[in-house]
């Protein structure tokens, strides 16, 4: 669940400020107590979330990495580029407000910054999504279409997205092949179980000859009392298998569930869940294009204190 | 300062009575002789008695600052303390210690009087600030009380306050130890154990599975059942059968119009348009016909101006072996023409 920072982390009470790069008005998130992780890379980045299996948290990780880049002060774009089962909406809470999408644009009628639906709680944050339930998206330019997207994107007059992340259909169908088309980088969602990782195993393979190197994977639904047992892989066990570097692990949190029905996401939960806190940290992670040094294991007895007897 | 009451109150006027006792009380200290008792003796005979309440400068006098003289008549008495309220009134002022304040005297207690009234006033202000305050969040109907009587959800209002960021690697809730080698997050302590994948291990695996996975991007999709285009490899071909449930392989959008809808950045969308301005040609041929008054649109006109759709195409060719019913009842829901030209 957490890496060790490969450098100490300086406590700044004024943080840094990221040079300007365009005039544009850009909402900042406060940064009150530390400092911002640097953003590396080109932007917008263009981040596929995908698994191989369905069920894994595609779509929460999506929802809660999207939201924690945007409180670090990001823009962000996500596309639910689930044709036919998109829950994208209903995660961030945001299925009200879903007028137009992607099929709408492409028929005209409506613009593209008419279909992006903008989060008020972050308003750095916005929601496309590719189709509305029971619509079809004519396959012969899937793909295409979500290039002209980013493209457009790039383009628009507020300023390029500095993140542009794509919640990707379970399996290896059409749909998947529409959503990484216009990616250069790939987060791969896996449960530590030997269904889940067959079939991650297969979609790094797919994307590797598509033509993404950049792939890390997030361990999903992680416990560390059956890894204890050893009845559940542990991280290692799983990094071992597929070979890629570990963006994040996030521990089993039943505070999922509660958000994901609350159409909250984890990481704005005020206290933060355990599993919302390895979502911020794999959020900055992808952020400064970094990798985790060290895995949680198993839960230790904590060390009680001299006072402890008294109930300190 | 030196006062002294005395009451001489009659039996008839209902006596409100302290002591009950039967006894006559006479204290030396009043000054009162044998004569005197003859004198109430008498009296007392007479069936008349007489209260005297005596105060002086004297403070173990004011202590006991009344004396009760009774008649043996009890019954009397009380009947006449039953029927009378003043007579109550009365005994209740009798039975309070008499108090002589001397103002030279209680310096310090007159001070702490205007204290206790200041201290007083103060609380008062505070509590009707606090209390107006705490009327202004739950004032029936305001955004509030909405949220109180859960009508609104808190965290979903329009503006949430923005949260204060925490560095999620050095924050409360996270403490990494100084031997690197536990870590507590959220009040449970976990055990580190370091990474060891190496680059070279990743580029292992990448040629496994370059060699496990041979795979092009498909470029044609294609129904099963068609013929592959000659230019096309086959390899990149995607088959996807024909009962497909969300997909379809063939577009009825028109490709470049369709990059030019999603480039579009201001004005009205393009289909938005078209239909408007099917409707102003629509119209402006009604004008130049004088059909005015008899402004009725007509479906199957309007069609020939809309984009060129293929879907619409396809439907065009349906809507021509439709009955000519259609023409009757136009989009505004209006009359049929016919009527409206029937009627006076």
């Amino acid at each position: 669940m957490i890496s060790l920072h490969p450098k100490p982390l300086p406590f700044h009470f004024f943080p840094k400020q990221p040079k300007p790069k365009t005039l544009t008005l850009r909402v900042q998130s406060l940064l009150q107590y530390n400092r911002k992780p640097q953003l590396a890379g080109d932007t917008p980045r263009v981040v596929v979330i995908t698994s191989g299996k369905g069920g894994v948290g595609k779509t929460t990780t999506t929802a809660n990495i999207g939201l924690s880049l945007a409180r670090l002060g990001f823009s962000v774009v996500a596309i639910d580029a689930d044709v036919g089962l998109r829950n994208l909406d209903l995660l961030l809470g945001l299925e009200n407000r879903v007028n137009y999408t992607v099929v709408e644009v492409l028929n005209g009628d409506c613009r593209l910054d008419q279909a992006l639906v903008r989060d008020k709680r972050w308003s750095n944050f916005e929601l496309l999504c590719i189709s509305k339930p029971r619509s079809k998206l004519p396959l012969g330019f899937g793909g295409k279409a979500l290039i002209w997207l980013v493209d457009a994107l790039k383009n628009r007059e507020e300023g390029k997205p500095d993140f542009i992340l794509i919640d990707c259909p379970a399996g290896i169908d059409a749909g998947f092949i529409t959503a990484i088309t216009p990616a250069n980088e790939a987060v791969l969602v896996t449960t530590p179980d030997i269904t889940s990782l067959r079939d991650a195993d297969r979609v790094t393979g797919l994307l590797e000859c598509d033509g993404i190197r950049d792939i890390k994977m997030i361990v999903n639904r992680v416990r560390t009392d059956m890894i204890k047992g050893e009845d559940m892989m542990s991280v290692l066990d799983v990094q071992e298998m597929l070979g890629l570097p570990l963006l994040g692990v996030i521990p089993d949190d039943p505070e999922v569930i509660r958000s994901t029905n609350r159409g909250y996401p984890l990481v704005l939960n005020k206290p933060p869940a355990l599993a919302g806190l390895a979502f911020e940290q794999a959020a900055w992670r992808l952020v400064e294009q970094d990798s985790m040094k060290a895995v949680m294991m198993e839960e230790e007895p904590k060390k009680r204190g001299f006072f402890s007897f008294f109930g300190g | 300062m030196a006062s002294i009451w005395t009451v001489h109150l009659h039996a008839s006027s209902s006596f409100p009575l302290r002591n009950c006792s039967n006894e006559l009380q006479l204290r030396p200290e009043f000054g009162l002789d044998c004569s005197n008792c003859t004198f109430w003796s008498r009296k007392v005979k007479s069936g008349k008695f007489v209260v005297r309440a005596v105060s002086s400068d004297d403070e173990r006098r004011l202590q006991n600052d009344a004396i009760v003289t009774q008649n043996s008549e009890k019954i009397n008495a009380e009947k006449n303390r039953q029927l009378n309220p003043v007579a109550k009134l009365q005994e209740s002022i009798s039975t309070l210690p008499s108090f002589v304040f001397s103002t030279g005297k209680f310096k310090f207690g007159g001070n702490l009087t205007i204290g206790l009234c200041i201290v007083a006033t103060i609380l008062v202000v505070v509590v009707r600030g606090y209390a107006a305050r705490k009327s202004r969040y739950s004032r029936p109907g305001s955004v509030a009380d909405l949220v109180r009587r859960g009508q609104l959800r808190s965290d979903r209002r329009g503006i949430s306050t923005p949260l204060k960021y925490e560095d999620p690697f050095n924050n409360p809730m996270v403490k990494v130890s100084q031997s690197n080698s536990t870590v507590e997050m959220c009040g449970k302590v976990y055990r580190l154990a370091p990474v060891t994948l190496t680059d070279e291990q990743q580029s292992v695996h990448q040629r496994r599975r370059s060699r496990a996975y041979q795979w092009k991007r498909p470029t044609i999709f294609l129904k099963e059942g068609e013929s592959i285009p000659p230019d096309v490899d086959p390899d990149t071909v995607r088959w996807i059968p024909a009962n497909h449930p969300f997909a379809t392989t063939s577009s009825d959008i028109d490709e470049d119009l369709a990059q030019n809808n999603v480039y579009q950045k201001h004005g009205v969308p393009f289909r938005i348009q078209a239909e408007h301005e099917a409707l102003q040609k629509k119209l402006e041929a009604l004008q130049i016909d004088q059909k005015l008054n008899k402004l009725v649109i007509d479906p199957a006109a309007a069609r020939d101006f809309e984009r060129p759709l293929k879907s619409n195409m396809k439907s065009e060719s349906q809507v021509e072996h439709r009955p000519t019913s259609d023409h009757v009842n136009n989009s505004f829901g209006n009359k049929p023409q016919s009527e409206e030209t029937q009627n006076p």
